[in-house]
């Protein structure tokens, strides 16, 4: 990251994406979005040859995919499950594709098993959310940072990245996070990747400012994040990462293309308060305390007025800081593609 | 680093109330010492155990200790997400010549043995019959451990006034894996004494003892730690040592097995066998001697494990 695209996005909109009155997503046209931005971005002449700009047969490419937000808010199937076609396309065996999240029992929700061809790997470091589990994690390559007086001062890297994948195609969703802000690429790649995370915020205070860009620039997960496919078919507005409700559930029905993490963060930023802005709710920026109510989800899972935790969007700006990417809209070159 | 006294290992004893028609889940547990009430001794020894006969004053007299484990301590405010663990290694410390008891319920009784056991505390267990099997378990886990009565290691030294401040200091900075020996008077062995009510370390800042405990990690440094752990915030452990040799004892209070859970040791040593109760003799992994320190990761842990490295 930001890879041979910095400050360019690629937005890829379809009204016939999801069927907004039942949620359901259409495949052919989500193939047609993937296919036309992936040409796009890249320039090539045809979606394979597109594809091949990043991918060869030797690749073993992960999947980082976004479970937090099931059942609404999710990866999509029809994305993931159009990676993996086009990816075996440029060559890349079943066996050597990994779809990975962090946690099993997320993963397991979501079952993207029956959407996909045997053979595809679907793996996670850890079997729930309850810090037991280590073994998935590289004991030589983590953060070290001693956030709130925590006594495991210790982010350690997932093993497949350090130790087994040579590409990952990161698929975040459009979401809302009330410690981040947002939680977009930079957010799914490292906090998706990394243990012992949630130590970053808690009690109404966030260092996320500075973690997500700092664990999303940590090598080698830096330099084998080679692709990123916003997923934007459907997105949260409010209360995420988390989709357990319609109540806050939209659609934007876009797909978007880049390499350069930042760049695309940076438009969610707008996507997300734009949207939060049109339905009454307080910015994303919002930092006064009469909004916040910390730990309090239940207030703010029945208010959009109301914050947890400090958000810091300013994450993204911070990780263009570590040189991952082009946060200057200015700067940024945003191509827009109707299917 | 420094030597403390020398630690005395021996299984804590079952105290058992129940009559002679017990004994097959006794022998079926593989326990074979009690201790029970005098009138009851003779009875026992006849029946073949190894007896030690309690009378109700000494009981009595002993130390009740709280039941190890964690607890959710609702309304609490914390400085961390860190779950609440009751684990009784600070009292061996502050007064390791005391009696003990405990009185654990359902559940705790092969923690509590592993526990006394890790501190070498002279600990009477009363527990509830259906944790026989696990004690017995843990019982045949600890006689089985190569012998190493080895003193104890520590950063620091807290200066004992009794008081039930000090002791919950002392209880905080176990609770973070900060090496402590509790002393009388400040002791020249150690670049850190904390003496409560002291100027430098005033009794209103130990009112939060958490972050008392975190002023004093403060001090001392994470780099100049002895011992770090990584992987959960639910294991506790005590340090011993001699100039050839060290033992790590690891206690997990959580209640759920976890695996891969890292540790750092300050200075270089080489692997001399790590036993995990439940497990058996594991090889460590990922084993690493760099930067004047050694880390490893156990496989697994359950309730108790022991580390054995040797320089």
């Amino acid at each position: 990251m930001p890879g041979p695209y910095p400050g360019r996005v690629v937005s890829v909109r379809s009204d016939r994406c999801v069927d907004v009155s039942t949620g359901a997503a259409n495949d052919d046209v989500v193939r047609e979005m993937i296919a036309r931005g992936m040409r796009t971005l890249t320039g090539a002449d045809t979606t394979a040859a597109a594809w091949r700009r990043f991918f060869d047969p030797s690749d073993v490419v992960g999947i980082k995919v976004n479970c937090g937000g099931y059942p609404y808010v999710v990866s999509a199937y029809e994305i993931v499950a159009e990676v993996v076609r086009q990816l075996t396309s440029a060559g890349v065996p079943l066996s050597q594709i990994y779809l990975y999240e962090r946690f099993q029992n997320q993963l397991d929700e979501v079952n993207y098993a029956p959407h996909l061809p045997d053979g595809v790997r679907i793996v996670a470091a850890e079997h729930a959310n309850r810090n037991v589990d280590n073994s998935g994690y590289d004991p030589a390559t983590y953060l070290e940072a001693d956030f709130f007086g925590e006594d495991d001062t210790r982010s350690n890297m997932m093993r497949l990245v350090s130790e087994r994948l040579t590409k990952i195609i990161n698929i975040p969703n459009v979401k809302d996070h009330g410690a981040t802000g947002v939680t977009g690429c930079l957010k799914n790649i490292a906090y998706g990747s990394f243990s012992n995370v949630a130590r970053t915020h808690q009690r109404g205070k966030s260092h996320t400012y500075s973690a997500v860009g700092t664990l999303a620039a940590m090598e080698p997960l830096r330099s084998r994040t080679v692709l990123q496919i916003m997923d934007g078919l459907r997105g949260v507005w409010h209360g995420g990462p988390f989709a357990r409700t319609k109540r806050y559930v939209f659609y934007p029905r876009r797909i978007l293309f880049g390499t350069d993490p930042v760049a695309i963060d940076r438009l969610l930023l707008d996507v997300i308060d734009e949207k939060r802005r049109a339905e009454g709710a307080i910015s994303i920026w919002d930092r006064s305390s009469a909004s916040l109510k910390v730990d309090d989800s239940r207030a703010r899972d029945a208010d959009p007025n109301v914050n947890i935790i400090i958000r810091e969007p300013g994450h993204v700006e911070y990780a263009s800081t570590l040189g991952l990417g082009v946060y200057d809209l200015a700067r940024m070159t945003v191509q827009d593609v109707t299917v | 680093m420094t030597r403390l006294l020398l630690a005395v290992l021996s299984l804590p004893c079952v105290y058992w109330t129940q009559g002679l028609e017990s004994r097959p889940q006794l022998e079926a547990a593989g326990i074979k010492q009690l201790c029970v009430a005098p009138d009851r001794a003779a009875a026992w020894r006849a029946a073949g155990f190894s007896v030690s006969p309690i009378p109700d004053a000494e009981l009595a007299s002993r130390e009740a200790l709280p039941a190890p484990g964690v607890t959710a301590r609702a309304g609490l405010a914390s400085p961390t997400r860190a779950p609440w663990i009751v684990a009784n290694g600070w009292r061996f410390t502050r007064a390791p010549g005391a009696r003990y008891v405990y009185d654990v319920p359902a559940g705790k009784a092969a923690l509590a043995a592993a526990e006394a056991f890790a501190y070498g505390a002279d600990a009477i267990l009363k527990i509830d019959p259906s944790d026989l099997k696990d004690l017995g378990t843990m019982l045949a886990f600890l006689e089985a451990l190569p012998a190493a009565d080895l003193p104890s290691l520590a950063d620091l030294a807290v200066v004992d006034d009794g008081s039930a401040v000090t002791g919950e200091v002392m209880n905080l900075l176990a609770r973070r894996n900060l090496l402590f020996d509790a002393v009388k008077t400040p002791s020249p062995r150690y670049r850190i004494n904390v003496a409560v009510g002291t100027r430098d370390y005033p009794v209103e800042d130990a009112a939060d003892p958490s972050a008392f405990a975190l002023k004093i990690r403060r001090q001392l440094t994470d780099e100049q730690r002895t011992l770090r752990v990584y992987g959960s915030e639910v294991v506790l452990c005590r340090l011993t040592g001699d100039p050839s040799r060290i033992r790590l004892h690891l206690l997990n209070y959580g209640g759920r097995d976890i695996e891969g859970l890292r540790i750092r040791l300050r200075g270089a040593y080489k692997e001399d066998g790590a036993y995990v109760a439940g497990a058996g003799r594991l090889p460590l992994q990922d084993f690493a001697v760099a930067d004047g320190a050694t880390e490893f990761s156990l496989p697994k842990i359950g309730t108790y494990a022991v580390v054995d490295l040797r320089r």
